[in-house]
């Protein structure tokens, strides 16, 4: 039995509703406990900010694209090199570091649990043994349904309950956390050399539109009754005008769930852009977020830009190519039979150029126009907008003006012009940077019932303890320490143990991987489906019996079961 | 000032060296160089018997003198902008990394990405060279962008993969896919090599041998005369890659 003592720290907890008081925190063999022992290891926090364990929930770290922007990008692996110290292994790349290097980074800032933003079934094992060499991290998958013939099918013939079983049997054989859609149709009309414009294109071949595709997975999502509701990037990502697409698809949900939103719609600053071409981008982020305030079914989180190199991946193959066709440079492109695609390319957000300084400004105002913060998280789309690292910077920008004002005189002149973000003054506070860090996200993927994002007895022992004296410390002007102590966490604890202490990792660690189950009436078993079936022995370059991942893929695997209501 | 470091005898001598402080540079600093011997960094004194003789005042007046078992040495002369290294016998992988100046003599052979990404200097082997010789590594779209590469003897597969600038000249046979690529820069090859020159964009290679296998997406543009070894070749010339909207200039000996 190992017992912790977590003394006078100065606790933000908002799902247990407790907005900044000094208490302790008992910890009894990960899990938090209402006392301990007297001889429990104490530490003092010295009323420094104590948060529950970070949670992304949108991160690309782990997976074969990932794996490609660091085989295609060497001059990205000298970058941020660290040799090796104590527990920690050599690491090295800045926008995609190795998986060590990911791990270890993330924890120094406090961020205990992650959620991979896109995970290609067929390439699932891949993923998890990344997720296995991500020791100080709970990850999740959100795998990839978009372009997936047997879905595409099931919307042809409005077959909702056939979507769930697809979804059912694919998440549980991947053993994959939620749905993701990625421009829904889009990479599949980009096997064809296409894409689709908006949600009402038809896909080639299936004849069926984004719009349906979004429809049937939502309300499929629901039957299986999954922690996470449907996670998509939006078609038409990146393209200036897309956030009539944008508005389109917020259109689209329904309020099926009153525990969590029925949407949650991702790195939506890369799809809110007005005007009709790169000369003319303007900042649509005020109707995308009166959209968002006027639909509490809805989350999204900000897909923030910072400036400097990073490299962009995704499974939106055709965006991918636009984005080559505007750099020229390197570019991936990979093709995911029946499923899905990717592409890659390395990129420079750069001040001089009109187009990123719009680009950084709606991220900024997505998070401070949203007035729930629940509704909003904080993310870069690691590493599409911008390295995780960057994390401590954008939260000094929302909780200070004066730093805003600052980074806009640095921009180009006219960037002023086409984003109302010089007219905010909102600055967010202590509590809204935990609901959007942690809390928000912990509870829009639903993880709240496996003791994630909170610190009420019965819950996992995630804590962050920041050198950040909320008391003392205005945030409005005092940004560079905010930014400099949610850069290195005092004590990052995970499971009970201490794993990083001021900027350094100080244990092996040793993470679950989440996934779902949803449980099917036998009807709906489609590994006995002639139908399904035939997919694999006709066009999959796998057979079905060889496509699950097997269980040894996830030493320390964490089910959650539900019952679906077919 | 001149610096001869001898190898020492070592228990495991497969283990490999990563020795990319051996630069002029460093020795002119006397800083306490360390190299890695596997996983396990090591003083210079603890691989070499070191001798210094002379002074120096800068970097381009210091010569290195390596000798001995060599060829587990990788990375010697990464990032070198002045001075000479001498080796005198073989030497591992990666030598002469994004050198941008000065020059490196190796008696022996090299191993494998010799000269990778150099931006200036002279690279200069007598022996043979392994694959990827003057080229750029996985995942960079330009390979030596400047500088001199001579191979006495003949050098792997992929030699001078994305050339963008300087001259290779092998003067022995190359392997499968030289020029591979190639973005500019002159690529000379003194004997034979297969499929030359696939996906070139720009620059000018020289086969004086025979090219087997030659890609069909090069276009016959006529022919020229050449020097090469005091004698004057008659050379077929082609423009190509044709597949790739390629600009680049194949000149292959008639035989």
């Amino acid at each position: 039995m190992s017992e912790l003592l977590v003394r006078n720290a100065y606790v933000i907890d908002p799902l247990s509703g407790i907005k900044g008081d000094v208490m302790d925190i008992a910890i009894r063999d990960g899990k938090i406990v209402e006392e301990v022992g007297r001889n429990a290891e104490v530490i003092d926090a010295d009323h420094c900010l104590t948060l529950p364990g970070g949670v992304d929930s949108h991160s690309h770290v782990c997976g074969t694209k990932v794996n490609f922007g660091r085989y295609m990008s060497p001059e990205d692996m000298r970058a941020g090199r660290t040799a090796r110290k104590g527990v920690m292994h050599v690491t090295s790349g800045y926008s995609v570091p190795t998986t060590f290097g990911n791990s270890y980074r993330y924890s120094i800032m406090g961020y205990t649990t992650i959620l991979e933003g896109a995970m290609a079934p067929l390439e699932a094992r891949h993923t998890h043994e990344e997720f296995t060499a991500t020791p100080h991290q709970d990850m999740l998958a959100n795998t990839l349904f978009d372009g997936n013939w047997s879905i595409m099918e099931a919307v042809r013939e409005k077959d909702v309950k056939r979507a769930a079983a697809v979804v059912a049997w694919t998440l549980s054989a991947v053993k994959g956390f939620a749905i993701k859609l990625t421009n829904p149709g889009g990479t599949e009309a980009w096997g064809w050399g296409e894409d689709v414009h908006s949600i009402l294109d038809q896909v080639p071949h299936f004849g069926v539109t984004p719009a349906e595709i979004i429809e049937t997975m939502i309300r499929a999502n629901e039957l299986l009754n999954l922690p996470h509701s449907v996670h998509i990037h939006c078609n038409a990502l990146g393209v200036p005008g897309n956030y009539r697409t944008t508005l389109d698809t917020l259109d689209l949900v329904p309020d099926l769930n009153d525990k969590r939103q029925t949407l949650y719609l991702t790195h939506l600053q890369f799809h809110s852009y007005g005007g009709s071409t790169w000369k003319d981008i303007s900042s649509k982020s005020e109707d995308i977020a009166r959209a968002v305030n006027n639909k509490p079914q809805v989350a999204i989180d900000m897909g923030q830009i910072m400036f400097g190199r990073t490299t962009t991946m995704t499974a939106d193959g055709p965006m991918e190519f636009k984005l080559y066709m505007l750099h020229h440079n390197k570019w991936s492109n990979h093709d995911v039979e029946l499923e899905t695609g990717s592409g890659i390319i390395p990129v420079y957000y750069s001040r001089k150029s009109l187009v990123n300084c719009v680009m950084w400004a709606i991220g900024l105002e997505l998070a401070l126009l949203t007035k729930d913060p629940w509704q909003c998280m904080l993310s870069t789309d690691n590493p599409n907008g911008a390295p995780f690292v960057k994390y401590p910077e954008i939260i000094a920008l929302l909780m200070s003006r004066r730093f805003r004002e600052n980074e806009l005189a640095l921009l180009d002149p006219r960037t002023a012009h086409y984003v109302p973000l010089p007219a905010i003054d909102r600055e967010l506070d202590w509590y809204d940077i935990a609901v959007m860090t942690r809390a928000g996200q912990a509870k829009a993927l639903g993880i709240t019932g496996v003791g994630k994002g909170h610190l009420a007895p019965g819950a996992e022992a995630d804590i962050a303890i920041y050198p950040l004296k909320p008391d003392s410390l205005d945030p409005s002007t005092e940004y560079q320490q905010v930014m400099a102590g949610f850069g290195k966490t005092r004590y990052t604890i995970k499971r009970g143990r201490v794993v990083a202490r001021d900027g350094e990792v100080v244990v092996e660690g040793a993470n679950s991987t989440i996934w779902t189950k949803a449980i099917t009436p036998p009807e709906f078993d489609l590994s006995v489906d002639p139908e399904f079936v035939k997919k694999f022995e006709q066009y999959y370059t796998v057979r079905m019996s060889n496509y699950p991942v097997q269980d040894v893929y996830l030493p320390r695997g964490v089910c959650i079961a539900t019952e679906a209501s077919l | 000032m001149r610096v001869i470091l001898r190898t020492k005898p070592r228990k495991k001598p497969f283990i490999p060296i990563e020795a990319e402080a051996i630069i002029p540079q460093n020795f002119l600093r006397k800083n306490d160089i360390t190299v890695y011997e596997g996983n396990k960094e090591r003083k210079l004194d603890e691989i070499f018997y070191i001798t210094t003789e002379g002074p120096a005042v800068s970097p381009d007046q210091v010569e290195i003198v390596l000798s001995g078992e060599t060829g587990r040495i990788k990375r010697v002369g990464e990032y070198m902008n002045a001075g000479r290294i001498v080796i005198e016998g073989d030497i591992g992988m990666h030598c002469g990394n994004f050198m941008s100046a000065g020059e490196i003599i190796i008696k022996g052979n090299a191993d494998a990405w010799l000269g990778r990404e150099m931006r200036g200097g002279i690279i200069r082997c007598e022996g043979n060279a392994s694959h990827y010789c003057a080229a750029g590594y996985r995942g960079e779209k330009r390979g030596m962008r400047g500088g001199i590469v001579q191979v006495m003897g003949n050098a792997g597969d992929f030699t001078a993969e994305y050339l963008s600038g300087g001259e290779v000249t092998i003067h022995g046979d190359c392997g499968d896919l030289p020029g591979v690529e190639m973005r500019g820069g002159t690529l000379i090859i003194g004997g034979n090599c297969r499929r030359p020159c696939g996906n070139m964009t720009g620059g000018i290679c020289m086969i004086f041998g025979k090219a087997d296998a030659m890609l069909p997406t090069f276009r016959n543009t006529g022919s020229e005369e050449k020097e090469y070894g005091g004698h004057h070749h008659r050379m077929t010339m082609y423009r190509g890659d044709i597949a790739n909207r390629g600009k680049g200039t194949l000149l292959v000996k008639i035989n």
